[in-house]
């Protein structure tokens, strides 16, 4: 207890020298009154920094939305095809089990298809359509063998020009060409199917996100196999096993500079190891699996590592009074106590990974694929990749689709997240 | 038979390895033996591992052997006789070749290479067949042997427990390995490009036209100052003049004025800022911010505006870095200690000269450490400033001009097939070095000015 200084009941007057603050004479009141603005000022500002840092965000989200849902739609217009003239007779019968496959694969499609247009649309009809349109009239074919009997009209996709002008505004001839077609209700605008399941390719009506997506999850699939173990396992030595000695020292300083480093450096390292080094195949989604595991491994390491340390001593006292060995206290009893928490921050880790562009570009990930890769040594590239590259692309059809890809993206990556804070709130034990 | 079809045959006959030792060991126990060491499952473990690591082990020093293997195959033929003896076409063919052989449809510069190819496809199919049985061999071996190895008094489970931390010994010295992979390739690299160009003219020139051209034995045009001004007026200029005043009032707001209910929702939209790629900050940048700043740099009169300025891309980047500002800024506030906030608002200080007086200068040391972060982080951006920033290597402190940057340089320099010796290759590679050694001692400098600061409170 301190000493204890005893106040007086009734307070003496300042010494006569000092002079007595008069609070609620007019200059006080003043200065008051401006402390206050200043306060609601200092206030304002702050609400407006939160303010307008998230109105960019949502003006960011915005201009995606507004460019990318036409990337969505796609315009077709009609073509009536009268397959009996066109195909000679084919009978009932010839489309029936087995023969089925033999008689479409002897119908030519190209020829027929150019003839319809020009038998509907003129000599140089073939304007109004995508120049995928006659793969897009035999899928339907193949869908649908009936139709090959009789007379029917197919949707096609049309031109990118086309599209354009039913959309927002295209080169003069294209709108004329659209009011026509308009004018004539042979044109629609449905759901762009092709653009979740295609692949990349140079008319942008035409191009599909497929290829690119598979590329990204095999890469992901790598990059997961290959960073998640390593990564607790690090943890796990450096939080519970490793004596302080200077191979640790190296170990942390490691770690946390590889945390640091740019992407892009990364990319020069796989370039000069993975694929100079090594002579692994250039644009292969194993080689960006490999690099972007490097850079993800970090992160997984912290994470792991504050989820370790959140699992309280008791755990491992008991588990050891009761007879575990070290690894066996480990791994029957501190690890699947931070298994939430290890997972949120992989899954952090691998939404980092899938937006990342840079490494991979210097790696060569940009191949030019028209069909989506098959396995992990194929020609490959990924979607942040071919954002990019879409977005380099001169065609204004282009903006569309890269809005579009880029709402995907974000949709990948937003889920992610959401999973991320779900298991952590969910799981994630207070000690 | 591919790699991937092998690993999973090895997996399967460790799995069976596993089950059958595990039921040997588990016979002891109902057979009632006297002192059994370790449970059933150790023992399994035990004769997987014999029987999978090894193979694996084997397998990885195979694929790194058997190309050359091929190589050494294919030079014996007689087709290979009339190669080039100058080692370094030689390469270039045998690489072409090999890729050929893997990839049927590539586009060929080297005719040589085409005769070669099915010789390639050859040597590696019968080396990856010598591989794949002389690894089954060592599977069924390790298994066998670690089979006849089970006995009740023996220590599988001391056994397995040395392995596994081997493993996590192994696992950690990976991040080792990759610092010392990053380092190794980027010196070596930039040690042949330092033979090409000076690194004083390198650092210190103020011309950047780099050409592949080489005369006698010196290469010209790799002055980098104009990348190093570009790379510090949009990262540590511009886009902080943006992220400091945002992303440190967000944070004061976020920790002392907003209630509860407000930071519960405005923390998370904050951060999806930083979540949000950078890719889609580079579209965004390019597409609708650079537009609207030349628009209005032509309204207000300066006719040379560029469509690629240096403002465009620092503005959005300093937007990106705002989460990562105002995160750092909330930790060291949270870590000035509540008697100095208490004691200023008990002398009768408003909130907000608490905070310009009080809080901000004891929390300033985190809240520089953080901005150094920022800046590190803002200079290794890349595709930002790839999209939105120009390729004209410009020295100019005009924020509508457009100025390039290290990290456009460096994607620049390796996208296009050039070889991989050629001076601007190379130069990649020191761009690559500089970027790394200033982004380390930034982070060096800033984590040991935020240490510093905690212990001045703890």
């Amino acid at each position: 207890m301190t000493e204890t200084v005893s106040m007086p009941a009734n307070l003496p007057a300042p010494a006569s020298g000092a002079r007595k603050t008069d609070w609620m004479g007019q200059t006080m009141q003043k200065r008051i009154a401006s402390r206050y603005a200043a306060e609601r000022r200092f206030k304002f500002m702050g609400l407006a920094a939160v303010v307008l840092s998230s109105l960019f965000l949502a003006f960011l989200l915005f201009v995606m939305v507004g460019n990318g849902a036409k990337g969505f739609i796609t315009t077709e217009a009609t073509l009536t095809v009268d397959m009996p003239a066109a195909t000679g007779s084919i009978s009932a019968e010839q489309l029936t089990g087995p023969r089925l496959s033999a008689t479409i694969a002897s119908i030519d499609v190209r020829r027929i298809y150019d003839n319809a247009v020009q038998a509907q649309y003129g000599k140089d009809g073939s304007r109004f359509f995508a120049s995928t349109a006659w793969t897009a009239l035999r899928a339907q074919l193949t869908e649908n063998p009936d139709l090959i009997l009789g007379k029917a009209k197919f949707w096609l996709p049309t031109s990118s020009d086309i599209d354009r002008a039913a959309k927002d505004t295209s080169t003069p001839e294209a709108e004329a060409d659209y009011a026509q077609l308009r004018q004539a209700g042979e044109v629609r605008q449905t759901l762009n199917w092709n653009f979740l399941t295609g692949s990349d390719g140079t008319d942008p009506a035409q191009v599909g996100i497929w290829g690119s997506l598979k590329g990204s999850l095999i890469t992901m699939v790598v990059t997961l196999f290959l960073a998640f173990p390593v990564g607790v396992l690090a943890a796990v030595y450096l939080e519970e096993y490793a004596a302080k000695n200077r191979l640790t020292d190296l170990i942390e300083v490691s770690i946390n500079n590889l945390a640091a480093v740019p992407s892009i450096i990364f990319g020069l390292l796989g370039l000069a190891v993975f694929l100079q080094f090594f002579a692994m195949p250039r644009s292969a989604a194993i080689v960006g699996g490999l690099t972007l595991a490097l850079m993800t491994m970090p992160v997984i390491v912290i994470a792991s590592r504050n989820a370790i340390k959140a699992v309280p001593p008791s755990i491992r006292e008991a588990a050891m009074g009761v007879g575990a060995s070290p690894i066996q206290v480990v791994f029957h009893h501190v690890l699947p106590l931070a298994i939430p928490g290890i997972m949120t921050g992989t899954i952090i880790g691998m939404a980092r990974a899938l937006g990342e562009t840079a490494p991979l570009l210097m790696i060569g990930m940009r191949a030019f694929t028209t069909t989506p890769p098959d396995g992990f040594t194929d020609p490959a590239t990924v979607l942040p990749v071919q954002i990019f590259l879409w977005s380099d692309e001169v065609n204004r059809g282009f903006v569309e689709k890269t809005s579009a890809a880029i709402i995907v993206l974000l949709v990948f990556l937003l889920t992610m997240n959401a999973v991320a804070v779900y298991l952590r709130n969910r799981f994630e034990t207070r000690w | 038979m591919t790699s991937t079809a092998i690993l999973f045959l090895i997996a399967g006959l460790g799995l069976i390895t596993w089950v059958f030792a595990r039921a040997r060991a588990g016979r002891f126990i109902q057979s009632g033996a006297a002192s059994v060491h370790s449970l059933p499952s150790y023992h399994g473990w035990y004769a997987a591992m014999w029987a999978v690591v090894p193979a694996i082990l084997f397998l990885l020093v195979w694929s790194s052997v058997a190309p050359a293997l091929g190589s050494f195959a294919v030079l014996e033929s007689p087709l290979a006789a009339d190669l080039p003896a100058d080692p370094f076409a030689r390469a270039a063919i045998l690489s072409e070749a090999r890729e050929l052989s893997r990839n049927a449809d590539l586009k060929v510069f080297n005719d040589a290479a085409v005769q070669l190819a099915p010789l390639y496809a050859d040597a590696d199919r019968r080396y990856m067949l010598i591989g794949a049985l002389a690894a089954f061999l060592l599977c069924f071996a390790g298994g066998a042997y670690a089979f006849t190895r089970i006995r009740p008094d023996f220590r599988a489970r001391t056994q397995v427990e040395r392995t596994v931390m081997l493993a996590l010994l192994l696992a950690s010295l990976i991040a080792i390995l990759a610092t010392l992979g990053i380092v190794a390739s980027l010196i070596f690299e930039t040690i042949r490009f330092f033979q090409l160009v000076s690194p004083f003219e390198f650092l210190f020139g103020l011309n950047w036209n780099p050409s592949d051209k080489v005369v006698d034995g010196q290469a010209t045009g790799f002055g980098a100052v104009p990348l190093f001004w570009g790379t510090v007026f949009i990262g540590a200029i511009i886009a902080m003049i943006v992220a400091i005043p945002l992303g440190l009032m967000s944070a004061v707001y976020l920790t002392q004025y907003a209630s509860a209910n407000v930071r519960k929702w405005m923390k998370p939209i904050l951060e999806i800022l930083a979540g949000v790629p950078t890719v889609v900050y580079g579209y965004f940048a390019a597409l609708t911010v650079a537009p609207a700043l030349r628009n209005f740099a032509v309204m207000i009169g300066i006719s040379d505006a560029s469509s690629e300025s240096a403002l465009a891309a620092g503005l959005v980047m300093g937007v990106m870095i705002i989460p990562f500002v105002s995160s750092m800024a909330d930790d060291s506030i949270a870590a000035v200690p509540g008697s100095m906030r208490d004691g200023s608002l008990a002398m009768g200080a408003t909130k907000s000269e608490t905070i310009k007086q009080v809080l901000i200068p004891a929390a300033l040391p985190g809240v520089v450490g953080g901005v150094l972060l920022a800046v590190s982080r803002a200079i290794g951006e890349t595709m930002i400033v790839v999209m939105a920033a120009g390729l004209a290597a410009n020295l100019t402190a005009n924020p509508f001009a457009s100025v390039t940057t290290v990290t456009t340089q460096i994607v620049q320099l390796l996208t296009g097939d050039t070889d991989f010796n050629s001076p601007m290759t190379l130069a990649a590679f020191a761009l690559g070095l500089t970027l790394f050694i200033v982004t380390l001692l930034l982070n060096i400098v800033a984590l040991q000015i935020v240490k510093r600061y905690r212990e001045a409170y703890d």
